[in-house]
Parts: structure tokens; sequence; C-alpha cells
């Protein structure tokens, strides 16, 4: 055991007794917070408070990494990047938690320097302390052995799997191959290497990195959502306003949840059950509570 | 420790405004850069004759070089000596190169040799002038060659050193970060033609140990061409000739003093004479009138032989290799391949500011004559939808400066499917990264699914791509994801057709339900675009979807408005 995990195992053991509960009752019926209101960060506070509040996830002193979708040179209006309303506020909740450090990045598939600005996110973190928003660096990608299913070995993001809290807030929206992407998509962004390559057997490959790189939490940035043309759109009629923000820490029942938001039944999304099918979480919603915060 | 002039201290500040400049030609957060940016070449009076010659037209990106040319008429040779970094940088330098006797083959009409047939040949089509023009041979030499490595130097010793020391390098990001953001190269490119054009500059250089500022003087054309305008120059020195007790203008002179007369067509302006004269005698001022002093002018043999090998020069190289030309494409908004090269100043600038560094100098794609003029190679870069840097920093509009939605518009080739390489034909699996990049709002690239038997003989669905013409801009996104190794398959391909794409291709169109059942690809080519079919135009699938909540998406409670 590594001296890091080490003190985790020592430092979660010694808060087991408090959540002790919690965590057990969690574990037997997951959760899906569904919150829905036109004050984006108001409605993504009332989401994770639904399911615990940040202080359940981040101890003090931890280092976060926040996963927002901001893969493309999309506007905030375009609905393609995650919306930086909805970015700040986790990032906002996780400092208040005690978090050391706050890092946002997401390997971007346009140039990142665009996607950084026009995805809002740079405006919207600036001059917040103690939080980082940079750009992926090459070096940083270690191959971590997945022994998956199609990949049995990665190039993963360093910064990702050191985190002690890994906090995953996709956008949800249409895309051409896996008709969705949402959480266990949203991983794709610290993937190092040729990551187009993986679209061959995309269900798999999502599960396989799924298994290893675990989100703490997921909050799916339903506030404005793609319904075709995805995952880039660029055309305003494509855009649906839902008002809506999701948070869980199951991303297979927080994924199917948002997959009837766009009328589609979570079994249609073979993303999704790839990833049940190993037992990262649950598809069937009847089994879910459904919290409306 | 010699006294510094104020030629020196101009040197020494275009220079700085040079490097500035320079670093600048970057994405630096905003959509649009300084319109100063390209200021050197705009005022350059070589860019100018050439684009006039070539052309037959004139732009008004350009008239700072006809100031520069005014004030020539005026002053003289004042840009070579006060202005150009070129001939700053060898300023700096020529003390440090001891020098032998000047060489003979260099004196004379060679310099002539050179500017004449550039000009003539731009007038008959194609604008060589770029090849030899100083700025352009300095910013090459920068861009192609010193840049890229420098940033590499640094971008290999900074991943040096978390190998090294792991995540404690953050401490020092602080700093790497001021380096990386406000004087390195964000990507390190690497060109083809680093070589050639750092030889180039290198040359220039090193003929210095023949005499002082030997480029200048005798070859540049630029210099050439300034010269021929500075025998009008109303400012002239007193006396026009050495001192015959003195002479000691013939070793302060950097250029001029060659002969016994002062050569005013290699007059620098640098006023080292006047500084420096133990008798205080020189003086420059203003006179009118016939006072032309030890002028050389041209002899008309050469003249005339440089205007008929301009003419020959011109067509010699024209032969086009037609699997070379397929892959030809130029900057978004270029006009026809004839026009583009009219006005190419092939100055490198649209190189150095591509954001994703998609565009690389011509090797011999474009001919011999199209050398270091940009061309798009979507397998290492694409052309960035919302990005319309080239034309902003491009000082001839051989790139047209065009608003983001002209641009979008602008048809740079045409994406064609490779089916022997493509992994949904060739291997059967899916994929389409392609349509997934694709940038265009309607998707250019889209797929329909087609039951297969893998080559296991399994009963199987795969989504298989094509291409809507009328939708594709060529920006080469495709090519550049595809995750193919070396051949990508689906490449752009030039087209001799580049007219615009129809802006009703951005219009948001009103959403139509999809209508389900079989829809032939075919119907997809070849149609206007006003009559687009359905976006997804794919046997069963079900991602034309409505939200399950009543249509909420009305615009007025919208945060963003």
């Amino acid at each position: 055991m590594k001296r890091r995990s080490f003190l985790k195992f020592l430092g979660l053991s010694a808060l087991c007794h408090r959540w002790a509960l919690a965590e057990a009752s969690a574990a037997v019926q997951p959760v899906v917070a569904v919150a829905e209101g036109h004050d984006y960060a108001q409605i993504t506070r009332n989401a994770i408070a639904a399911v615990g509040g940040m202080k359940r996830f981040v101890k003090a002193g931890d280092v976060v990494v926040v996963k927002p979708n901001m893969g493309w040179d999309r506007n905030p209006d375009q609905a393609a990047n995650t919306n930086p309303i909805v970015v700040r506020a986790v990032v906002e909740e996780a400092l208040k938690a005690g978090a050391k450090k706050v890092k946002v990045f997401d390997r971007s598939c346009n140039d990142e320097r665009r996607c950084y600005v026009n995805s809002g996110m740079t405006e919207a973190l600036k001059g917040m302390k103690n939080v980082e928003l940079k750009y992926v660096e090459n070096e940083r990608f270690r191959k971590v052995a997945l022994k998956g299913k199609v990949l049995s070995e990665w190039e993963l993001y360093d910064e990702a799997l050191h985190a002690d809290v890994f906090i995953n807030v996709p956008v949800a929206k249409h895309h051409g191959l896996t008709k969705l992407t949402l959480g266990l998509k949203n991983v794709m962004g610290v993937m190092g290497g040729n990551r187009g390559a993986i679209h061959k057997n995309i269900d798999e490959a999502l599960a396989d990195v799924n298994s290893v790189l675990k989100s703490h939490l997921v909050v799916v940035d339903a506030t404005r959502v793609l319904t075709a043309h995805g995952p880039q759109g660029g055309n305003l009629g494509d855009v649906k306003a839902l008002h809506k923000v999701l948070a869980s820490t199951d991303i297979v029942a927080v994924d199917a949840y948002a997959t009837t938001l766009f009328g589609h039944r979570p079994e249609d999304i073979s993303v999704t059950v790839a990833a049940y099918k190993r037992g990262l979480g649950e598809i069937n919603l009847k089994k879910v509570r459904i919290v409306r915060a | 420790m010699k006294k510094i002039t104020s030629a020196r201290i101009s040197q020494l500040l275009f220079l700085l405004v040079f490097l500035v400049l320079f670093v600048n030609t970057e994405y630096r957060g905003t959509d649009n850069i300084s319109a100063a940016i390209n200021s050197f070449f705009r005022m350059d009076p070589l860019v100018l004759v050439s684009y006039l010659a070539a052309t037959k037209s004139f732009t008004s990106l350009l008239l700072p070089a006809v100031l520069t040319l005014l004030f020539t008429l005026l002053l003289g040779r004042f840009f070579c000596g006060w202005i150009c970094p070129l001939g700053t940088v060898l300023d700096l330098v020529t003390k440090r190169i001891r020098k032998t006797a000047p060489v003979r083959l260099l004196k004379g009409n060679l310099k002539y040799w050179l500017l004449l047939p550039l000009v003539v040949s731009a007038f008959f089509h194609i604008n060589l002038a770029g090849i030899l023009d100083p700025i352009a041979i300095l910013v090459r030499a920068l861009t192609f060659f010193l840049y890229p490595i420098l940033g590499d130097g640094v971008r290999r010793s900074w991943v040096e050193l978390y190998h090294v020391i792991g995540e404690r390098r953050d401490h020092l990001a602080p700093a790497y970060g001021v380096l990386h953001d406000y004087l390195l190269p964000f990507r390190e490119t690497f060109y083809p033609l680093a070589f050639l054009s750092a030889a180039m500059f290198a040359a220039i250089v090193f003929i210095e140990r023949y005499e002082s500022r030997n480029w200048c003087k005798n070859l540049c054309p630029l210099g050439t061409l300034l010269g021929l305008f500075s025998r009008f120059s109303l400012l002239k020195r007193v006396p026009a000739a050495l001192c015959s007790d003195c002479k000691a203008c013939r070793s302060l002179c950097p250029t001029a003093f060659d002969a016994d007369l002062l050569q005013t067509d290699a007059c620098l302006l640098c006023m080292e004479c006047q500084l420096r004269c133990p008798h205080h005698r020189v003086n420059w001022s203003f006179r009118r009138g016939d006072y032309l002093t030890g002028v050389h002018v041209p002899e008309r043999r050469v003249l005339l032989g440089g205007l008929v090998s301009g003419f020959f020069l011109a067509g010699t190289f024209r032969f086009r290799k037609p699997e070379a030309q397929a892959h030809l494409l130029r900057p978004p908004g270029a006009g026809s391949e004839d026009d583009f090269l009219k006005k190419c100043v092939r100055c490198g600038e649209c190189m150095k500011v591509c954001l994703t560094g998609a565009l690389y100098p011509a090797i011999a794609q474009a001919g011999v004559e199209g050398i270091f003029t940009p061309v798009v190679t979507p397998r290492l870069g694409y052309c960035e939808y919302n990005c319309t840097l080239c034309g902003q920093v491009c000082p001839t509009g051989a790139i047209p400066n065009l608003p983001p939605a002209p641009k979008k518009r602008a048809v740079i080739g045409k994406a064609a499917f490779d089916k022997n390489l493509c992994l949904p034909f060739a291997k059967r699996t899916n994929c389409i990264v392609c349509e997934e990049h694709c940038p265009m709002p309607q998707k250019a690239i889209r797929s329909e699914v087609a039951e297969e038997i893998d080559f296991a003989g399994n009963k199987i669905e795969v989504q298989r791509p094509y291409v809507l013409e009328d939708l594709c801009n060529g920006c080469g996104i495709c090519e550049n994801v595809c995750p193919l190794e070396g051949k990508a398959g689906i490449e752009v391909f030039a087209v001799k057709d580049k007219t615009p794409l129809k802006e009703s291709v951005f219009v948001p169109e009103v959403k139509k339900q999809a209508a389900p059942g079989p829809v032939d690809k075919r119907e997809g080519e070849g149609q206007d675009s006003e009559a687009l079919p359905p976006a997804s135009p794919v046997k069963g699938r079900k991602d034309q979807v409505k939200p399950a909540a009543s249509d909420p998406w009305n615009g007025g409670d919208d945060p963003y408005k």
C-alpha cells in the first residue's frame, strides 16, 4: 500500500463512524438529486446538498479535480460544454468544504486556448484563490493498467489519478455515435493517446476506464442541452433549456436518469448498459431514489 | 565606447518593436489581433511595388508603404539606416566580424539583376519578391528556425524537470507560465524549409566578412528599390565628396563611400560622417535642384536584361504536378491559385499565427515558384472553425481579412473518404470520430447505420460516414482527428470552385421531425442546402429526440440572453 493511500485509509476509517450509517444506506439505494430552477449556481448547490453536501466528499486539505466538458470551441449558449456557472458553483462548494486546491481541466478537442476562453471557464474561474485552470500537459499522462475487457492499458492524466476527490461535471448532450454523452463519456477528457481509436468499442472501453478512474461525485449539467448534431452543436435551434442540474455518487444511475430527459430509455444507451453490467452502478431507475432538490 | 547616435536609438527601438510584434503574432485569448502586427510588411515598398505589378491594383493595406516611398523621396534610404530590423541586426554583429576585401562579383549591377526580374515577373503573374524581401527573410528565419527550436528547448527542459521532481514542479509553474504565455510559442511547431530559412539569414550575416552592410548595399532588392527613389532625395550632404585633406568619411561610412563621391543610392542616413567628422565640416540639409551625386543608375542593357529575364522567369517554373495539386490547400478565403500567388509575399506571418499549426511553407507542392507560400496540412493541424487570425495578419490580403461568418463559409477544399482505409468500411467497426469533430452546425459529415457481416461472420450494425459537399468548407479537422495512423481515412482535396457555402448553412433551422424510415444517402448529395434532409438520415436511429419535459425553450428566461 502506498503511503498516500494508507493515510487516506487511516483518515477515512477515523471518519467512518460518522458516515457509517449514511454510507450504508447509500450503498443500499443509490440517490440521484434533481434540482431545477433558473439560478444555475443555486440549483447546483441544491443538488449537491441533496446527495449529502460537498463535505461528504471533500475533507479539509484535499486536492480536488473538477472535470467539466470544455472540449469544444463553443460558447455557453451553444451547450456543447459544461455551463461555467455550474462549474464555478461546484468549485466554490469544494473550496468551502476545505479543499486545499481545486484543479479544473479538460483535454479539449479544439484548440485548448480557444476552448477555455470560449466555454466561459476562464472568465468564470478568474481570480479564484486555490483554483487552477490549466491546460493539459502531455508529460502528465501515464500508462495505467486497466486490465479491462478491451483496453488492457491506457494513458490517463496524472492529476486526475492523484486527486483526493474526482468530481465529474459533464454536460448532457447528443452524440452521433453513443446517442448521448454524459458522465461516463466525460471521463474521456482525462485519457491521453489516440482517443479516437477507442470509438470502435466505445461502450466497453469507457467501462474499462471508469472502473479504474472512479468519479466520487457526478454533477450533470442539464441546464441547456443539445438534442442533435452533438457533441459540438453550434446551432441554437438544437439547444433546449431544461434548467436542471443532477448530482449523484452513482455514475450509472445519474446517466440513466439524464437519459430520460432526452426521451430515451436508459437501456437504449449502450455505454450506460455496459457500465451497469460491469457493476459500476444502477441502471434501473426504479431502484434509484430520485430526490427533488 | 562609442557614443550612441539617434540613428542607433531608432534602430534599436524598431528592432524591439519588431520582436514584440513577432512574439505577439499568436492567439492571446481574444479573437482579434492588433492591426499593428504586420506593420513592417505593410510599410515595405518592395511588397507594395510587387503587389502593384502583380495585381495591377492597389490595396489600402499597403498605404504605409506609400508613405515610406514618399519619405524616401524626401530623405533617401532612411528606412535602411533607421528602421529595417535586418539592417539593425547586421549593424549589431558587423563589428565582431573581421573584414577581408569586398567581393567583385557582388559589386555593380548584381542588385539590379535581382530587383528587376523580381518586379517584372510579378507583372507577369508570379510575385517572387517575398523570397528576397529582407523582412520576410528575417521573419522566416525566426518563425521556421529559431522560435520552434527555442520553444522546444524550453519545453523539453520543463518536461524533464517533471520527470525529475514530479509534482513539485508546480511550485515553478507560475514562472514558466509567464515565459510560456508572453515569450515562447504556444505550440512548438516544426516547419519544413527551416534549414533554408536559417541558411538565407546566415548567408547574409556571413557576407558581412567582405564589407559592412554587404547585403544592404549590394544585394537587397528592397534597398535597391529605395536606392532608386533616393536619387531624388532632397536631403543632401555637404560636401558631397571626400575632402582631399582628410578622407575620414571613407572609413566612417558603412556603405556609400566606395568612390570619392557619396553614393546617394547606398547612403543609409546613419549620419556617422556628420557626427564624427574631425573638422565638423559635414552637414546635411534640404536642397532642391540638380544636385545628383555619384548616382549609379542601371545601364540600359541591365534594365532591358532585367525586364526580359523577369518575363522568362515568370514562365520558367509553371509546371505543376497534378498529384501535388490535389493537396494544395490554401488558407481560408484565398482566391484562385493564380490570384493567391500574385498577392502572397511569403512573409510567414500566417504560419506563425495559425492556432493549430495547420499552415506550413510549401516546398514544391505549388511548383518551385510557390516556395514558402502557406499550405494547409490537415494531418498536422486543421483550420479552427471560429478563428480568423491568418486573414488578420496577412499584409497584402492574399488571405482576406474575413469576419467569422464569411470565413466559416470560405471553402478551403472538400473532404472525401477513402473507403479502403476508413474503419467502418475497411474494418467494419464503428468510429465516426470525423462526424463528431465536424464543426458545421448541421454536420457536413453524417452517418447511416448499415447492416454488415463482420469478419467473424456475425451480423452487426455499423455507422458509415459520408460527406455532404454543400456543407463542407474543407477545414480538415476530420482528416486531422482520423484515428488511423499515417494516412487518414478521410482527406481534404483542393477544388477549383471555391464558391463560399450558402448562408443558409448556418441559419438555425427550424426543427423538423426526423423523417423515420430509410433515407437514401444519395439524396444528400448535390442538393440545395435549403432543402437539407433531416439532420440524421439514418435508418432506425432515434437521435432527433425531444426532451421529455414540455418544451421549456422560450429564450426569455434564459440566463444568457
